[in-house]
């Protein structure tokens, strides 16, 4: 019994080890030091959290004033979650960063006085053309990401991580089924399925993929020219109405699962599985993936390392609708509300500094995330990266391709993050348990409106 | 109307639980049910009876009224017979005792618990009714305003009929409450006694069904979350409880090593479930698993768990088991250590074979381990398979293996629903606090605790 309790507690002991994880949010800004700038960021990886430290070790370097500290959350909810919780105790991070779907909720988020937590940062900036030295690039940010962002005329956050969806082929595998060119339309990939899973040595899973995330159906209504939701998809005024189940919304949904009951389309089995549907296609396992192109310069390399041709091309539309093009994804960084002069030059210029020509560059060759600002794309050109790598030009160009209507802008709506679960649990009822496309969409259309209603009840006017 | 009927059956219930023996009883329990009902509707604006509320919520009313009726009238009943009518005795105001503490003055106690009182009203009860509060509203973090929903996040998970919502269990508690019964009038020696005791444990069956037939079954609907969590949680219980038992008595024979093999067989316990989850990943993931890799060497084409619904369950029962082995097994050991050895070899020497001994010594004498054990496992499958969950299936396949606990997370931290998520997690509050009671209920005389 005696030793019983020894082991016990030595288990104890481990189990605390374990789970004691760390909460430290760092040293906090205050009136008295306004040298400190916290960053709060959703990646955890080495590559971006890496690239984001660093450029505030040499802007930290460059300004010996002022301390820029970076600090990573696991998802773009929790540094929206836990901003939230410390913009209530007075005490909020002046950089955060947040993700497109939000950009309504972001708006219109009020702290507990009744103030809008973020600044815009074209107001804050005021017209200047540098702000500690650093030029200001925010005015010089490419259209895509300008078109989608701007509000009242104007950029609320400085764009960040930018990136569409790219589709990536094993030419290998492609090229053997006597197929020279990435299928362009829905109707060229199921050709090429057909021809890729007839080879004798076909991808063991299937032919295509793509994780099962809101995004990539928000894409094909872009494509399509549908809009979400009412209003000028949320732009013109507040949205009040959503469209889940539009012609061209089932349109999507009926190919998708035609193309997964024939056996071509592989589903990894959980929704927004990026890392599975990634492996797959890293494996051979398929021969085609829509993806981010922010993964561009990793799938490209997977290819180099394990022995076949990646080729990213612009992801397929159906050809029996007009093709108004596609719409970024990504994410922004926001500044908060309410901070003193300094704090607040602080933010901007390391904003500034964060995007300038070289460090946007390198962002994009690092991840496959568009380059941001105009002047990062004409220095990528001079330098012959293009060239080089014509995979990182494929999301650029699929991006300034694209119609500048309301639908291949993308959508501005409240509950925005509930409301993609909606459809991505419904994609998942229609893929897993072959249950009508109409009938399905039909109820998450139900569902989403009372989202939506839901909350305009809160925000609205 | 509605407030009318929800007070009259208030008083029928408060004066049920005080108790009836004299018309004066009766009529002090029905006031204190009448004042429980009235209190509990009249904090809530009698909302729920307001011409645009849905009709079931008017039932949950009534039923939240009943509640209260109940917990007013048991509840005095309870204080009585602990200070006055002589039953129970033994409580702090017995006139025998004289202590030392009592002459420092009826603070002192008080005093001393104080550490503990106040870090449970901070951090328990004044969450908890927080909860109770936020689960009437609908709200979000850094919304200008909130809206009230009164029972609306509640009705909302039901099926949208108000008669079936009070009709089905109703006609489930009168068939488990009408077993009683029998098995109280029936003469022992009949074989209808006999039918009865068999009976008994199976009456929270038909409750269970009637709260199936009543959670919405539209897409998106509760129903499946509830099927979920009893498959789950039954599956887990069950099976970490059998085997836990199984290996705990054959690592306790004398054999050279035993020792290597006992904390070999604890080690998962050390293990998080969110570990659980991505090691059960890492073997039966179908694109790159250990599992899937070894069955393709032998030419076996295993299905993907993610892809069928009793399968994705399984996975996540078997992840769940794994993990709760390593504990259940340490609390068996040391139950089978308190196992009187004497009767053993007395029962040996008798003639009892080995299962006559484990079943008629050894078992029962493991009784309140095994009811200890039986709370915490079902308190780990309701609330910590999450970690294994998210890591494992997400959910998947649609929705087949998202319990309780992880709908609530989904809707109430993910998707920022605060009042929904809150409404679901009173719904697990309440689904806990019922399950361990009648198991307090069902486990009444059978365990014993030995000693005096």
């Amino acid at each position: 019994m005696k030793r019983l309790l020894g082991l016990l507690a030595i288990l104890a002991m481990l189990v605390a080890a374990c789970s004691s994880g760390d909460s430290d949010d760092g040293p906090a800004a205050t009136a008295e030091d306004p040298a400190t700038i916290q960053m709060w960021i959703a990646f955890t990886d080495d590559a971006r959290l890496g690239f984001a430290e660093d450029r505030a070790a040499e802007f930290n370097t460059n300004h010996p004033e002022y301390t820029v500290e970076v600090t990573a959350f696991d998802s773009y909810n929790t540094v929206f979650e836990q901003a939230q919780l410390a913009i209530d105790e007075g005490n909020p991070p002046e950089i955060i960063h947040f993700f497109e779907a939000a950009t309504q909720e972001a708006l219109d988020a009020v702290d507990a006085d009744g103030n809008p937590i973020f600044k815009s940062v074209t107001e804050a900036l005021d017209g200047r053309t540098e702000v500690l030295g650093e030029p200001v690039v925010l005015d010089d940010v490419v259209s895509a990401a300008t078109k989608y962002y701007t509000i009242d005329d104007q950029l609320y956050s400085m764009p960040w991580n930018t990136s569409s969806t790219t589709m990536f082929s094993n030419m290998g595998i492609l090229e053997a089924a006597g197929i020279s060119e990435p299928p362009a339309t829905w109707a060229e990939v199921e050709a090429a399925c057909e021809a890729i899973m007839a080879l004798p040595d076909a991808p063991s899973e299937g032919c295509i993929t793509w994780p099962n995330h809101g995004w990539f159906y928000e894409q094909s209504l872009g494509q399509m020219g549908a809009d979400l939701v009412n209003n000028g998809n949320g732009r013109d005024a507040r949205a009040t109405e959503i469209f889940l189940d539009s012609p061209e919304a089932l349109s999507y949904m009926q190919w998708w699962s035609d193309l997964e009951q024939s056996g071509h389309y592989v589903y990894t089995g959980t929704q927004r599985d990026w890392d599975g549907s990634s492996a797959a296609f890293q494996a051979q396992n398929v021969a085609m993936l829509i993806f981010s192109s922010s993964d561009t310069t990793a799938l490209t390399q997977a290819g180099v390392d394990n022995g076949f041709d990646v080729r990213s091309s612009y992801m397929p539309y159906n050809q029996d609708m007009s093709y108004e093009g596609n719409l970024i994804g990504g994410a922004t960084l926001w500044m908060s509300n309410g901070l003193n002069t300094a704090e607040e030059d602080g933010a901007l210029g390391f904003l500034n500094y964060f995007s300038n020509p070289d460090n946007a560059a390198s962002w994009h060759q690092l991840t496959g995330y568009i380059p941001i600002t105009n002047a990062a794309v004409s220095q990528l050109e001079g330098a012959g990266w293009y060239d080089e790598s014509p995979n990182s030009a494929v999301a650029s160009n699929q991006l300034d391709d694209a119609a500048d209507t309301p639908a291949s802008t993308g959508a501005f709506v409240g509950n925005f993050v509930a409301i993609r679960d909606v459809v991505t649990a419904a994609a998942e009822d229609i893929l897993v348990n072959d249950v009508d496309v109409k009938e399905r969409m039909g109820s998450a259309q139900t569902e989403a409106q009372q989202l939506l209603d839901d909350y305009n009840e809160l925000y609205g006017e | 109307m509605g407030i009318i009927l929800s007070l009259l059956i208030a008083a029928v219930v408060g004066g049920v639980s005080f108790g009836y023996r004299t018309r004066r009883h009766a009529a002090f329990g029905a006031g204190l049910g009448l004042l429980g009902g009235s209190v509990i509707l009249a904090a809530m604006g009698f909302c729920m009876f307001d011409a645009e509320a849905e009709s079931t919520e008017a039932v949950l009313g009534v039923t939240l009224a009943a509640a209260f009726a109940w917990m007013f009238g048991a509840g005095s009943r309870a204080v009585l017979d602990q200070s006055g009518d002589g039953k129970a005795g033994g409580g702090f105001g017995d006139s025998e005792i004289r202590t030392g503490a009592y002459r420092l003055g009826w603070w002192w106690p008080w005093l001393l618990l104080s550490p503990t009182l106040i870090i449970l009203v901070f951090f328990l009860y004044w969450p908890a009714i927080q909860t109770f509060r936020l689960s009437t509203k609908l709200t979000r973090l850094g919304a200008p305003r909130q809206a009230e929903r009164c029972l609306g996040n509640f009705s909302e998970l039901l099926v949208p009929n108000p008669f079936l919502v009070a009709a089905l269990p109703l006609a489930a508690i009168g068939v488990m409450w009408g077993i009683g019964l029998w098995h109280r009038r029936a003469n022992p020696d009949t074989w209808s006694f006999g039918v009865a005791r068999t009976l008994r444990p199976f009456g929270i069956v038909f409750l269970l069904l009637a709260l199936y037939f009543i959670f919405e079954n539209e897409n998106g609907g509760y129903r499946q979350i509830y099927l979920n969590t009893l498959i789950i949680s039954v599956g887990t219980v069950a099976l970490s409880m059998i085997f836990g038992l199984g290996l705990a008595y054959l690592s306790y024979q004398h054999i050279r090593g035993i020792t290597v093999y006992r904390t070999l067989l604890i080690w998962p316990y050390a293990i998080s479930p969110p570990i659980a989850g991505i090691l059960f990943f890492m073997m039966f993931n179908a694109t790159g698993g250990v599992v899937a890799a070894v069955a393709s060497r032998w030419g076996i084409d295993l299905p993907d768990y993610t892809q069928n619904a009793s399968l994705a369950r399984f996975t996540i029962i078997l992840a769940s088991v794994w993990k709760l082995l390593g504990y259940n097994l340490l609390f068996f050991l040391a139950g089978l250590q308190t196992v009187p050895r004497d009767q053993i070899e007395a029962a040996a020497l008798d003639g009892a074979n080995a299962w006559q001994r484990f079943r008629r010594i050894v078992l029962p004498a493991l009784g309140p381990i095994g009811f200890f054990l039986l709370i915490t496992n079902l308190t780990y499958s309701f609330f910590d398979v999450y970690g294994t969950i998210d890591f494992l299936t997400k959910g998947a396949p649609a929705g087949a293996t998202s319990v309780a606990i992880y709908e609530l997370i989904r809707v109430g931290v993910d998707n920022g629903d605060l009042g929904r998520g809150a409404a679901q997690s009173v719904v697990l509050f309440l689904a806990v606090i019922g399950l361990t009671a009648w198991q307090f209920k069902q486990s009444e005389g059978r365990i014993n605790y030995g000693g005096a």
